[in-house]
């Protein structure tokens, strides 16, 4: 027997990443990827709507896709080659109505979501991180909030916050005048930051204690050194997670909203063309309701499927090796 | 428990007190002066003065015993919701007028959607992996992408309207079982997807625990493994999940009772939306958080009840 | 040993058991074959992820279906193939002919019943018993346990109890039909030291009260000096080599084995470093080309043999099996020949002492 050690090459394998490992084994799966692209196709629309705008209104491009506007047949005309969706009672093409409306279903959601992480999670974070009296009154707060039966809440603020001019309190401050769509997004953002703070501030509080933060304070952290470089790294995910899920519920949320007349009232919205087709259903013009409807289904199909594989890529509960 | 039960009745008070904190905030404040908006378009001054001396908006905002704030409070907890800005009948007959309809809908919505949906849940966990588990959790997906309002249009357009199985919509003289039938099918079809999903995680969750594994060591069958053990503790989440979910059948199904023209709270609500009438969603606000507030007790009660581990010391 | 007087209880040959998952084919248990006689304790020693507990679970068929199969083998209790029966008889079998515990008693007992419930659950299901008889039983069984105050205990929770008591409800639940055979998967790695032995005591009293044949998973080589009468090697899903316990440990015949026992501390030699075996375990999914151990081996780790001809587990003295070409006794005279014809007499090693 050899008195000299083994020298067996022995495979060693590559750190790997939270998030590498995340996206290797998000991408891995199909559904994933087709929905991640369907996503993309509608973020894609959106923005590319948004360009056309700014072109048609600075430079007078006339890209005929956006103007949602244009006379484009007579009206109730059903689907045909020549227009996809048909065109609705003022014979405009709903096939770009639709398109429009995913322009203001995202804008929504995403202004929305925005507000919600805006506020919940450094809210949360300092909840979580200071305790105490600052940590009290987050808690009353959003238990509050979350005593209000949510939809009743978003139509409460929706409600009040449409049409109004908030002026801030020093003098000689200008006025806003809130849009019609920003009363939605307001509303939403406003009431949705509670989940997100609630789920920030319980990490905070299980992370402020690990040696790792203290080690942070040994050596001269400051304290908002300590929250914002080595404390929401580590919940980071849990933003994302929640971003995801509470998408699909900015969308649907709204086509309620536009569906109940709170939202934008000049522009195309999914929530409208299905309130359109409300009365005029009964009359056999279903095309309308239909191009909303798979227009919403879609979306909130790919979400939902996205957001799935990714609360399972990144939940480190489930990672095996 | 009694001792639990003040601590936690206590524990209410503050956030009731908030609850009307933020009613305050968004409708008297933000809302700013609404005299204009009750009194409609055309309105002259002397009646935007009569009507903010009607409804109390000439009261100082704040300070002051007789301010818009202690009123505030006052009518909450009196219950005195004043008078729909729309056809100035109190609020407080609407609502006890509006909760019947709403409750017929609601409850049997409710109950059928949790019978119907634990049911399946439970085939389909007994049935995991093979495609049947595959297949429903995709319609689930599916179901619960699928835009609520169109559900609701495309049941009544084909179901009402078309095959003319149903009343399409309410009228006095019909009875309650006929024209809550389809909405609450409906309202069951389309709650079964998102339904079905949670309470087939919550008993798959509670599958992979070392008990099921003891269980059939035991030598029990899968069905009983499932059906006593699973069950029982699934119904912990379960519980917790459902009596939630109890006020909101007050507040009627909003865009059902739109649809179905059933004179409810929802239609309450869903009115108020269109004529800016703040009384009334100030009222159902109130309302909502203080049954919500109340059944988040019970739920932690039954939950107490239920597990043996907890104990309401 | 002639089968009349040690007679066979529990006989497994070539037991396979297959994973199927996104990363491939994982083969948790390979060709594994041993016989567990009556009354006595056979333990399954091996590291984490060898598949030992995949053979305890294989035996008793609560391998999870959708990924998991039971690809080949033969599993005899009392001469009748348990992998051919259908659901009914083995489900008579569990719990009642064999029965099982497990490694982690906090978890393993249904927190929403009370410990009475959940033993009465079992008397019932296979005996013919009243529910009070069987409610009696159940005291008894506790009684028997050495748990104190019995009768206020079968009425109380899981949660109640702590970890060593637990796993004594455990063993009065599997005991309660008294089977042939118990088998106790690491019944002790979640518990502290004291316990440890005490619930070694428990089952070493049972066996000899019952004649209750055991067998015992663990990693522990220790536990199985004391308590074990037989034990099989187990290495990345095969097994290395079996035989009585004394035996086995005073003379080990596979490399492996010998490694294992080179790197426990003695009293009385005086060493500054452990000796350890180099490298690391296999990822189930890529095992090595032939004997899975050659990687690691002193001997087989640049032999051209080992690197590819997986060698069988064979008998080579009364009661001793091992799987090794280099163990003595082991190879054919053809075999060898054969080494010699392929690649060369000097490229053969010696076998190991």
């Amino acid at each position: 027997m050899s008195e000299t050690a083994v020298t067996t090459p022995v495979s060693v394998s590559k750190g790997r990443s939270l998030w590498s490992d995340a996206v290797k084994r998000l991408l891995a799966g199909r559904a994933a990827v087709i929905s991640a692209i369907v996503i993309l196709i509608y973020v894609l629309v959106t923005l590319f709507i948004y360009a056309a705008e700014f072109g048609s209104s600075r430079f007078g491009w006339g890209i005929p896709l956006t103007n949602y506007n244009e006379k484009v047949g007579s009206e109730y005309e059903p689907p045909s080659w020549k227009h996809p969706f048909g065109t609705d009672y003022k014979g405009r093409s709903v096939l770009r109505k639709t398109f429009y409306g995913a322009r203001t279903s995202i804008t929504v959601a995403f202004l929305a979501s925005l507000i919600s992480i805006a506020i919940g999670v450094p809210v949360g974070a300092m909840a979580g991180y200071f305790r105490g009296f600052v940590d009290e009154i987050v808690v009353w707060l959003y238990t509050t909030l979350s005593s209000i039966p949510y939809i009743l809440l978003i139509l409460a603020f929706a409600l009040v916050l449409k049409d109004r001019s908030i002026s801030l309190p020093w003098p000689g401050a200008p006025t806003f005048r809130l849009a019609g769509i920003a009363s939605v997004y307001l509303a939403m953002g406003l009431t949705s930051w509670v989940g997100l703070c609630r789920l920030i501030r319980g990490e905070t509080i299980k992370h402020r204690d690990r040696e790792y933060i203290l080690a942070a304070r040994s050596y001269g952290c400051g304290r908002a050194r300590i929250i914002f470089k080595h404390l929401l790294p580590n919940v980071f995910h849990l933003v994302i997670i929640n971003f995801s899920l509470q998408f699909v519920g900015f969308i649907q949320a709204e086509v309620i909203l536009s569906f109940l007349g709170l939202g934008e009232k000049d522009k195309p919205s999914w929530g409208a063309m299905i309130d359109d087709a409300r009365l005029t259903l009964t009359r056999g013009f279903w095309w309308e309701m239909a191009a909303a409807t798979l227009a919403i289904f879609v979306i909130s199909l790919a979400l939902n499927v996205f957001g799935d594989r990714l609360r399972d890529a990144l939940d480190p509960k489930l990672r095996t090796e | 428990m009694t001792v639990y039960i003040v601590r936690r009745l206590l524990y209410t008070i503050p956030i009731v007190f908030g609850v009307l904190l933020i009613t305050f905030l968004l409708f008297n404040v933000v809302g700013g002066d609404v005299a204009g908006l009750i009194a409609g378009k055309n309105a002259s001054p002397e009646l935007q003065a009569e009507i903010r001396h009607e409804y109390g908006l000439d009261k100082p905002l704040i300070w002051g015993w007789d301010s818009q704030f202690v009123d505030h409070f006052k009518n909450a907890i009196t219950f005195n919701f004043g008078k729909s800005w729309h056809d100035r009948e109190p609020i407080i007959d609407k609502i006890k007028r509006g909760a019947g309809p709403s409750l017929s809908l609601t409850v049997p919505m409710f109950i059928g959607e949790i019978l119907i949906a634990i049911s399946l849940a439970l085939i389909v966990a007994y049935l995991r992996g093979t495609w049947i588990d595959t297949v429903t959790v995709l319609l689930c997906v599916g179901g619960l992408s699928l835009p609520f309002l169109s559900f609701i249009l495309a049941g009544q357009y084909f179901l009402a309207y078309k095959l003319g199985w149903f009343p399409v919509f309410f009228w006095p003289n019909l009875s309650t079982p006929q024209y809550v039938a389809l909405p609450v099918l409906i309202g069951i079809v389309a709650g079964l997807g998102s339904g079905v999903r949670f309470y087939r995680t919550v008993m798959l969750d509670e599958m992979r625990n070392d008990y099921v594994r003891t269980a059939f060591a035991k030598g029990l069958a899968a069905r009983k493994v499932l059906f006593k053990h699973v069950l029982k503790n699934a119904m912990i989440p379960i519980i917790t999940q459902t009596v939630l979910t109890i006020p909101f059948l007050f507040l009627g199904s909003l865009l059902l009772e739109r649809f179905f023209g059933i004179p409810g709270l929802g239609y309450l609500m869903v009115e108020a939306i269109g004529s800016r009438d703040f009384q009334v969603i100030n009222a159902m606000t109130y309302i909502g958080a203080l049954l919500f507030v109340v059944f988040n007790l019970i739920t932690d009660i039954c939950y107490a009840l239920v597990d043996p581990r907890i104990s309401l010391e | 040993m002639t089968a009349a007087t040690n007679d066979i209880i529990l006989s497994v040959r070539g037991l396979a058991t297959h994973f199927r998952t996104h990363g491939g084919t994982v083969r948790a248990v390979q060709g594994v074959s041993f016989d567990i006689r009556r009354g006595r304790t056979f333990a399954l020693v091996g590291e984490s992820g060898c598949g030992k507990s995949v053979t305890a679970l294989s035996i008793m068929r609560l391998i999870p279906t959708p990924p998991g199969t039971i690809a080949a083998g033969r599993i005899e209790l009392h001469g009748r193939d348990l992998l051919k029966v259908n659901d009914a008889q083995m489900r008579s079998v569990r719990g009642n002919e064999i029965a099982m515990i497990f490694q982690e008693p906090m978890t393993s007992l249904n927190p929403v019943f009370t410990i009475g419930d959940q033993i009465v659950e079992a008397i019932m299901l296979h005996q013919k018993k009243s529910r009070r008889h069987a409610w009696v039983e159940a005291e008894k069984l506790l009684a028997r346990v050495g748990i104190p105050d019995p009768g206020q205990r079968v009425r109380e929770y899981p949660h109640q109890m702590s970890g060593g008591m637990r796993q004594r409800v455990m063993i009065a639940m599997a005991i309660s039909c008294k089977p042939s055979l118990l088998i106790a998967d690491e019944p002790t790695t979640a518990l502290d030291v004291t316990t440890q032995a005490q619930i070694l005591d428990l089952l070493d009293d049972l066996q000899q009260v019952e004649g209750m044949s055991i067998l015992l998973i663990t990693h522990d080589l220790g536990v199985v000096a004391e308590r074990a009468d037989d034990v099989a090697v187990m290495y990345a899903s095969k097994i290395a080599e079996t035989g009585a316990t004394e035996a086995l440990l005073a003379q080990p015949l596979h490399p492996y084995t010998q490694g294992l026992l080179r790197s426990l501390p003695r009293m009385g030699v005086a060493a500054d470093r452990l000796a350890v075996i180099p490298g690391s375990v296999p990822d189930p999914r890529e095992f090595p080309s032939g004997c899975k151990f050659h990687p690691r081996c002193p001997i087989g780790c640049d032999d051209p043999r080992c690197s590819s001809l997986e060698p069988e587990l064979r008998q080579v003295s009364e009661g001793r099996q091992v799987s090794c070409w280099y163990s003595p006794g082991f190879e054919t005279p053809e075999e060898s020949q054969d080494f010699d014809r392929r690649y060369g007499r000097d490229k053969r090693k010696s076998p190991s002492a």
